[in-house]
């Protein structure tokens, strides 16, 4: 049996507001929706930029990707504000909860040969790689056409910084509580041969045009980059007793499943568009012929210095994942250099 | 024997580490130059010399920010949760008290939402790293501002008209474009001019006078939501005053040279924010039933004393001066919120508001708060507009109004010290004739003539026939107003289910 509660009944005149009826048709929209669909201006804009003779501050043509309409496009996370600071939250709390339980336990000095010198040198450089590609999605946050888009990036680029600052804790505790190994993370992504392809990826990117285009690049590059810093490696620390390695990674690997949900949404709605799929399609391609190249060489170098100190074949996992992201792209009707 | 006792190791200092988290992550890029990553830095003229300059006081981390943040919205959405459930606007004041909120949602959310796209303008091309991420953490608040101010007033719009098509209005419609165009100038300038915009003028100089009346209007008018908000933005607002802050100081201190950069930045947009926010004073002194202070005396505590008081007498250390204008600005604060409320009255048949004529008790307060003006005012239009009621009517201007270059508010501000005689500038640039409200406004057309002569202003697009057509009504429906959006309040539909609500009338259907 429940109580009765009374309370003053009130008809009301409006569902919600006329864009997403009219949208959406006559139902309660979500606060996803309420706070995410038509948000940016889009018409009467009033003065040109002073640093953009050709383009608004708002356009579509800040990229060679383009959206019929942009709201086509929507998270499947459905995150807003709210519900993105509270996911994060509860994944930075494991974090911590991880990091914390590695530090007491000095675990980092518990692993066997060759896998102080991966974490050292391999692992905590990638801080700066995180580093660089938020700038590409904030960069993308400021130019993206529509506010789905925008929102994605935005987060994207917080997460990347959130990812840095822990590759960056990790390499606090690695270096016992000092700030020498990152010093010396620093100095391996400045100039130590295997980071090189990443570095200057990252930096020719952040000099080019077109923010969609980095967006994609960077993404092809993290699907080869996780699966092996996160994925095979990881295993690999497990099989080998490098458990400190394994507990870290796995933050890294689960962010990066919910990460990728957006990119690959967008990535199908951009390749689907009712006017755009074409187009969408040839920068797409454009990117793979300027990119693809050095993408996977820039990994397989990381995966050399991986092999160098810890043999677990991780050369040969990048050439097998880059055939099977050759594969996948070809079902998109694209095509990499060297043939997929 | 003796273990000599190991030498304590020094583990890193909060602020080591804070360094190490953030801008050790920065790199000077070999493969490319610095000019290639960060090309929006040098063409405004600012010289900087040395971005780690740049100090973030709050030292603030991502886990940080995601925990602080997470907690506060939890509580702010529980609260408009429980507002909808137990129908929270039953104990509004009033419901002519909606109009404040209607302002509100049709002229701030898109422009925090234009805010958190130009500090991730910011986030992404300062050279700098503390810089880029305290731009980074504003970004991410103006789009939590943004969406928790659509969100507080959900609600609202499923009961009251005037919020249902904001979005729509925001871009199109007439006395919006007052802070579209304010903020689209914000946006079209470089990082430096919108640091100083934005970052100081608005968010600093102005904000208690922007904010404020807002807040505390909801505070004293049963407006729970809004308040919830107003207390959950504190927080992030004392983050980006202090940006504003910072930032003014850092290009300053980088070059003496940057100085009459910064000066003429601070002159233009100290006078744009105000003209703008002329709407709030409006608002505060004519559209609250209940009410906080006069505009006066906002305007005497937030700007004279607080401003002109404090922070001028700091910044004079740099050679920044007040600003230009200003005096005009201190002789206008006992008419400026008379003259807009008129212009609203008599144009809100083609606003997505309502007004009326100030009732007795609204009058008492009026006369009190404003001994030598209101009488003035009241003999002079209220009067009459009284008048016209009494016999039936409603008086709408049923002209369009011309309106200034620079702000695009509507011709009703007058002369200094001369309250009944219109002020009218004009300026000619490459033989066309500009129009202006006053001093200030003509001074910042003369300064980017090729900027403002782009100004997309609304009544010249009516008449060159871009918004829906030549009549009235063609107008309201390119603008997308429905019956009861706007127009004269008493018997709005507004006021019948209010009444009807609280057992006074029949609902209205």
């Amino acid at each position: 049996m429940q109580f009765e509660l009374r309370t003053q009944v009130i008809e009301p005149k409006r569902k919600t507001f006329t864009n997403l009826v009219e949208r959406y048709g006559d139902r309660p929209a979500s606060r996803y929706e309420e706070g995410s669909i038509d948000i940016q201006p889009v018409e009467n804009l009033h003065y040109r930029p002073l640093y953009s003779a050709d383009k608004e501050h708002y356009d579509p043509n800040w990229s060679a990707f383009k959206l019929a309409d942009p709201y086509s496009f929507t998270d499947p996370r459905q995150y807003y504000y709210a519900p993105y600071v509270q996911s994060r939250a509860a994944t930075n709390e494991a974090f911590v909860k991880t990091i914390d339980y590695v530090e007491s336990r000095a675990l980092f000095t518990k692993m066997p040969a060759g896998w102080d010198a991966l974490v050292g040198e391999v692992l905590v450089p990638l801080r700066h790689w995180e580093a660089g590609t938020e700038l590409v999605f904030i960069e993308g946050a400021r130019w993206a056409w529509g506010t789905t888009i925008d929102q994605c990036c935005t987060y994207a680029a917080f997460d990347r910084i959130g990812n840095a600052q822990n590759l960056s804790r990790i390499g606090i505790v690695y270096g016992d509580g000092h700030d020498h190994a990152l010093a010396t993370a620093k100095d391996t992504w400045l100039s130590g041969p295997a980071l090189q392809g990443l570095r200057r990826l990252i930096e020719e990117l952040l000099a080019g045009d077109d923010w969609a285009k980095k967006v994609v690049a960077v993404d092809l590059t993290d699907r080869l980059l996780y699966p092996l810093m996160y994925g095979h490696v990881d295993e690999a620390a497990l099989t080998g007793g490098a458990g400190a390695y394994s507990l870290v990674a796995q933050h890294f690997s689960s962010w990066f499943a919910d990460h990728r949900r957006w990119v690959d949404q967008l990535i199908k709605v951009w390749l689907a568009d009712e006017t755009y799929a074409e187009s969408n399609k040839a920068a797409f391609q454009d990117v793979l012929d300027e990119r693809w190249t050095q993408i996977v060489e820039a990994v397989t170098d990381l995966a050399a210095a991986v092999d160098a100190r810890v043999r677990c074949g991780a050369a040969d996992v990048v050439a097998a994942n880059a055939k099977e992201l050759a594969a996948d792209l070809a079902a998109a009707g694209l095509t990499v250099p060297g043939g997929n | 024997m003796t273990v000599p006792a190991q030498k304590p190791v020094r583990k890193l200092s909060m602020k080591q580490r804070y360094s190490a988290l953030t801008h050790d992550l920065d790199w000077t890029p070999t493969y490319v130059t610095e000019e290639q990553v960060f090309p929006h830095t040098t063409f405004e003229g600012i010289k900087v010399h040395d971005w780690s300059k740049w100090d973030d006081p709050f030292r603030l981390t991502v886990e940080a920010y995601n925990k602080y943040q997470a907690e506060k919205d939890r509580r702010l959405y529980a609260v408009l949760d429980g507002f909808a459930q137990s129908q929270g606007q039953l104990g509004l004041t009033d419901a002519r008290y909606m109009n404040a909120m209607k302002i509100f949602l049709q002229g701030i959310p898109i422009h925090e939402y234009d805010a958190h796209r130009n500090f991730a303008y910011l986030a992404r091309y300062a050279n700098g790293p503390g810089a880029r991420f305290a731009a980074l953490c504003q970004s991410l608040d103006e789009l939590r501002h943004a969406q928790t101010e659509i969100h507080t007033l959900s609600h609202y719009n499923k009961h009251f008209d005037g919020m249902h098509d904001w979005h729509k209005w925001s871009d199109r419609v007439w006395y919006l474009s007052v802070p579209k165009s304010f903020f689209e100038d914000a946006l079209t300038a470089g990082p430096f001019e919108w640091l100083i915009a934005i970052g100081f003028s608005f968010e600093y100089l102005l904000t208690n006078l922007l904010f404020v009346p807002f807040m505390s209007g909801a505070a004293f008018n049963g407006d729970l939501p809004t308040m919830t908000f107003g207390f959950s933005a504190q927080s992030d607002e004392s983050r980006h005053m202090t940006l504003g802050l910072e930032a003014i100081k850092f290009m300053l201190e980088q070059d003496e040279d940057n100085l009459p950069i910064v000066q003429d930045w601070l002159d233009k947009w100290f006078w744009r924010g105000y003209r703008l926010i002329s709407l709030v004073a409006g608002m505060m002194d004519y559209m609250l039933p209940k009410r906080v202070m006069s505009w006066k005396e906002a305007f005497e505590l937030y700007f004279e004393e607080q401003m002109l008081g404090g922070l001028f007498k700091d910044l004079e250390y740099y050679g920044i001066k007040p600003p230009r204008h200003v005096d005009w600005a201190i002789g206008e604060k006992e008419i400026l919120s008379h003259q807009v409320y008129w212009i609203l009255y008599q144009y809100s048949h083609a606003a997505a508001f309502s007004t009326t004529i100030p009732d007795a008790e609204d009058q008492a307060w009026l006369e009190q708060a404003y001994p030598e003006t209101w009488p003035v005012y009241r003999d002079t239009v209220w009067n009459k507009a009284q008048r016209v009621m009494d016999e039936g009517g409603r008086y709408f201007n049923p002209g369009l109004p011309q309106l200034c270059t620079v702000c695009q508010i509507p011709m009703g501000f007058t002369e200094p010290g001369d309250p009944l005689t219109q002020c009218q500038r004009q300026s000619v640039y490459e033989g066309e004739r500009y129009d202006f409200c006053s001093d200030g406004c003509q001074w910042i057309f003369d300064r980017e003539p090729v900027k403002y002569r782009q100004s997309w202003l609304p009544v010249h697009q009516i008449f060159q026939g871009n918004c829906g057509g030549p009549t009235l009504p063609d107008v309201a429906a390119w603008y997308g107003l429905q019956p009861g959006d706007g127009a004269e309040y008493l018997g709005s539909p507004d006021h019948q289910n209010w009444l009807a609500w609280h057992g006074q009338a029949p609902q209205e259907g």
